[in-house]
C-alpha cells in the first residue's frame, strides 16, 4: 500500500473538533480503537486503484468532497419515511436518518428476549456488554473502511437476542440526507444471538435526492451455537450517494447465517460481506442480484473464510448491466488445513443490457485442505438467443419476451429468499427498476 | 394450409435443404422419416423462423401468407407451432407466467380479450389434467429440472392451449418411454381436426403407430427422396434406410 500522507482523508478537520463529543469518548478501549483506526488512515489514506482489494472500486476521490459529519448538518429534517421503502407485514421498523436512530418515525420494541438500543445509549451507559462485539469481528488494520467507521462512529444500532428467542422480523431503514453540504456518516451495528437464537433482519437504505452523502456502515454479528439469522438487504441510494458497508459475522457451532443482497442504486456502491465459520455445521448463504443503470456502480465482496471441518458457504448472484454503468464481483473463499469436509460454492452471472458497460469479476479460491467440495462458476454474457427465440415461438414479441427474460434472470435468485414476503418486497423493487428502465427506452 | 417450394437452406455457407416441396392441407398428418443429420431439424427451424439459416431459393407460404418474411413471433400468432426436440430450461421465468403471457399474445392478436388469472388457472387445470401433468409443474420455472418425459408432455400442453392452425412436431418421441408415448400422443390426437395440419418429424415408426399419418414423406441428404401413405413407414422399420441413402 502507498502511504499517501495526512490529507487524504477527507474527514480529519471536519471531525477534529468533535472528537471528545464522540460517543464512548470517555471509556478508554473505545477511545483507544477510534485512535488505532485514526492512526491508520493518517499514515495509510484511503484505499486507491493500488490496493489489491480496492482495485476495481478505489474510494481515495472520497477526500475530494468536502464532507462534513451528518450530526453537524442541523438544517436535514426527514419526517416521513420515502414511500419507495415497502412496508413488511409482520415486521417493526427501525429507522436512522443519516445513522442516527429516529425515534418518531420508528416502532416501539417490546419483545422479550430481543433488545434493539442505538449505540450511543449503550455506550453511554455501559460499555462492557458490547466490548467483545465492537471492534471484534471487523478489524481496521485490514479494512480500510472500518478503520473509516471506527474513527467517526457516532451511533447505529444494537440488536441483541437472548438464548433461544423464537424469532422476530425487524426491518431497518437507513435515510441518507444531505441539507446544503454534502454529509457523512460512519453507523456501526452490532448484532448477537444468543444460542439457540432467531431472528429476521431487513434492511432498506435509501437517500433523498440533493446534496451527495457517504455511508459506511459497519455491521458486526456474532452468531452462538444454533443461532439463526436471516438478513435482507436492499440498497437503492440516491444517484450520486455513496454507501460503503462492510458486515462481518462469526458463526459458533451449527449455526447458520441466510443473507440476501439487492443493489439497485446509487453512485458508488459496495457490499462486502466476510462470514468467519469458526464452528463446525455452521453454514451461510449469501446470495444477491443487482441492477445497474446510467454510470452506477455496485461492487460486492465476499470473503468466506472455513477455519473448522464440516462448514458450508453458498453464494449466487446475479446482475443486470445498463447504460455505462460497471459491476464488480470479488469472491474470496479461503479453506483452512483443519477445515476438512468444507463445502463451498460460489456462482456468480452477470448480463450485459448495453454495449456500454463493463463487468470486473474476480473469484479467489485458497484451499489448504483436501478433502473438501469447492465449485465456482462465473459467466457475463448477452441474454441467451435460444430463450429469446423460444418464447417468440410461443407468440411473445421480442421486446416483452427480452422483458420476461431479463426478470426471470434476476427472479432466479429472489426465489431462494425463504420469506414470502421479503420475497415479494424485493421482488417488487426488482420489477420496479425493470419498468423505470423500459420507461426510459420508451421515452 | 402450408406449401413450401424448393426451398434451399444453407447454414453457414453449407447447403442443408437441397429443394424440398411439400403441400400440407388443412385436416390432414404429414410425417417425415429419416436418418440423422439430414435436414429434418433444419425444416422445422425454418417453420418456425429461428435465426442462422439462409434461405437460398424457394418459399413457403402459410394460408396465403409469406411465412418467412415474418418474425417468429407473429408467425406463432398466425397459428404455427413448433414442439421443440430440445425445449429450453428458462429459471426464474415461471411455467404459468410464460403460458398466460403466450395465450394473450394470441389472444390479443385476434382481437380478443385478455384472460384474467382465475379463467386461465381454470383452463390450464383442465388441460393439465388430460396430460398426466401435476398441477405444480405449471408454477415451476420454466422447463427447469423437468424429465425428458415432462418436458415433451409441457409441449403438447402449449399446443392445446395455443391451438395451432399448423403444428410441427419435431422429434417429440425422442426420450420417451412407452407411457409417456401413448399420452403425448393422445394429447396429438385430440387436436386432430377437419381445420388443423400436422407436420411429424421423426426418426422412429414407433410414434406413427399413436399417431397415424395420412401421408410419409422420406427425407435423406436434404431432400425428400420418397412418399407415400403409411405404408411407407412399416417398410421403412422393416428394411431401414439403406435403399435411401443410396437415392439421395
Amino acid at each position: 500500500m502507498v502511504a499517501t500522507g495526512l490529507l487524504d482523508h477527507p474527514f480529519k478537520e471536519a471531525y477534529a473538533s468533535k472528537a471528545g463529543a464522540l460517543p464512548g469518548a470517555t471509556h478508554a478501549w473505545v477511545d483507544g480503537l477510534r485512535q488505532t483506526a485514526r492512526a491508520l488512515l493518517n499514515t495509510a489514506g484511503l484505499p486507491g486503484p493500488k490496493t489489491e482489494a480496492f482495485i476495481f472500486t478505489p474510494v481515495s476521490d472520497l477526500a475530494k468532497i468536502p464532507f462534513i459529519p451528518a450530526a453537524s448538518a442541523d438544517d436535514v429534517d426527514v419526517r416521513d419515511v420515502p414511500l419507495n421503502v415497502p412496508r413488511i407485514a409482520g415486521a417493526s421498523r427501525i429507522v436512522l436518518v443519516n445513522g442516527v436512530l429516529n425515534a418518531a418515525l420508528s416502532d416501539n420494541i417490546a419483545v422479550e428476549g430481543l433488545r434493539v438500543e442505538s449505540l450511543k445509549q449503550v455506550l453511554a451507559r455501559d460499555t462492557l456488554s458490547v466490548k467483545p462485539l465492537l471492534g471484534g469481528l471487523a478489524a481496521s488494520a485490514s479494512l480500510p473502511l472500518v478503520a473509516l467507521n471506527t474513527a467517526y462512529m457516532a451511533d447505529g444500532l444494537v440488536i441483541r437476542a437472548g438464548k433461544n428467542f423464537a424469532g422476530a422480523m425487524l426491518h431497518v431503514i437507513s435515510i441518507g440526507a444531505a441539507g446544503a453540504e454534502p454529509v457523512a456518516f460512519h453507523p456501526r451495528n452490532l448484532v448477537a444471538l444468543e444460542p439457540g437464537a432467531q431472528l429476521t433482519l431487513i434492511e432498506t437504505h435509501v437517500g433523498l435526492p440533493g446534496q451527495n452523502y457517504l455511508t459506511n456502515p459497519v455491521t458486526e454479528i456474532s452468531l452462538a451455537e444454533n443461532a439463526r439469522l436471516k438478513r435482507y438487504v436492499s440498497v437503492a441510494e440516491d444517484d450520486d450517494a455513496f454507501h460503503f458497508a462492510t458486515t462481518s459475522v462469526a458463526l459458533s457451532a451449527h449455526s447458520t447465517f441466510n443473507a440476501f443482497h439487492a443493489g439497485l442504486g446509487g453512485g458508488k456502491v459496495r457490499q462486502e460481506v466476510r462470514a468467519a465459520f469458526l464452528g463446525t455445521g455452521s453454514s451461510a448463504i449469501v446470495n444477491g442480484v443487482y441492477a445497474l443503470s446510467g454510470k452506477q456502480h455496485h461492487d460486492f465482496t465476499t470473503a468466506m473464510d472455513h477455519a473448522v471441518p464440516h462448514t458450508t458457504s453458498s453464494q449466487l448472484v446475479k446482475g443486470v448491466v445498463d447504460g455505462q454503468s460497471r459491476a464488480v464481483f470479488q469472491g474470496r473463499v479461503l479453506v483452512d488445513r483443519d477445515a476438512q469436509k468444507t463445502d463451498a460454492r460460489q456462482l456468480h452471472k452477470a448480463m450485459f443490457l448495453a454495449k456500454g458497460p463493463a463487468v470486473d469479476c474476480k473469484p479467489e479460491l485458497e484451499i489448504f485442505a483436501d478433502d473438501v467440495q469447492c465449485a465456482h462458476g462465473a459467466a457475463t454474457g448477452e441474454l441467451d438467443e435460444n430463450h429469446l427465440f423460444y418464447l417468440m415461438a410461443r407468440g411473445i414479441d421480442r421486446d416483452t419476451a427480452r422483458a420476461l427474460l431479463v426478470s426471470g434472470f434476476l427472479e432466479d435468485v429472489l426465489e431462494s429468499i425463504g420469506d414470502e414476503q421479503v420475497r415479494e418486497a424485493f421482488s417488487a423493487l426488482v420489477q420496479g427498476w425493470l419498468k423505470r428502465r423500459a420507461m426510459r427506452r420508451a421515452a | 394450409m402450408i406449401e413450401i417450394k424448393n426451398l434451399h437452406v444453407s447454414v453457414q455457407g453449407k447447403e442443408i435443404l437441397k429443394g424440398i416441396s411439400l403441400s400440407i392441407n388443412a385436416g390432414e398428418v404429414h410425417a417425415i422419416m429419416g436418418p440423422n443429420g439430414t435436414g429434418k431439424s433444419t425444416l422445422s427451424n425454418v417453420i418456425a423462423g429461428r435465426e442462422g439459416y439462409e434461405i437460398t431459393q424457394g418459399s413457403v407460404t402459410f394460408a396465403g401468407q409469406d411465412l418467412l418474411a415474418m418474425e417468429p413471433d407473429a408467425r406463432a400468432r398466425a397459428g404455427v407451432f413448433l414442439a421443440f426436440q430440445y425445449p429450453v430450461e428458462i429459471p426464474g421465468v415461471s411455467t404459468s407466467a410464460f403460458l398466460k403471457t403466450a395465450i394473450n399474445a394470441k389472444r390479443r392478436a385476434e382481437g380478443l380479450k385478455e384472460i384474467d388469472a382465475m379463467e386461465f388457472l381454470k383452463l390450464v387445470k383442465a388441460k393439465t389434467k388430460a396430460l398426466g401433468i401435476a398441477d405444480d409443474m405449471i408454477k415451476r420455472p420454466l422447463n427447469v429440472g423437468f424429465s425428458g418425459g415432462e418436458k415433451k408432455r409441457a409441449e403438447v400442453l402449449q399446443m392445446t392451449l395455443l391451438e395451432p392452425k399448423f403444428a410441427v412436431l419435431d422429434e417429440t418421441d425422442s426420450g420417451l418411454d412407452i407411457d409417456a408415448l401413448k399420452v403425448v400422443s393422445d394429447g396429438v390426437n385430440a387436436l386432430r381436426g377437419p381445420e388443423r395440419a400436422f407436420l411429424v418429424i421423426t426418426h422412429y415408426q414407433r410414434l406413427l403407430n399413436y399417431i397415424v399419418p395420412d401421408h410419409v414423406h422420406v427425407m435423406t441428404g436434404g431432400r425428400i427422396v420418397a412418399s407415400g401413405g403409411r405404408e411407407l413407414a412399416l417398410e421403412l422399420e422393416a428394411n431401414g434406410y439403406a435403399k435411401y441413402m443410396a437415392a439421395a
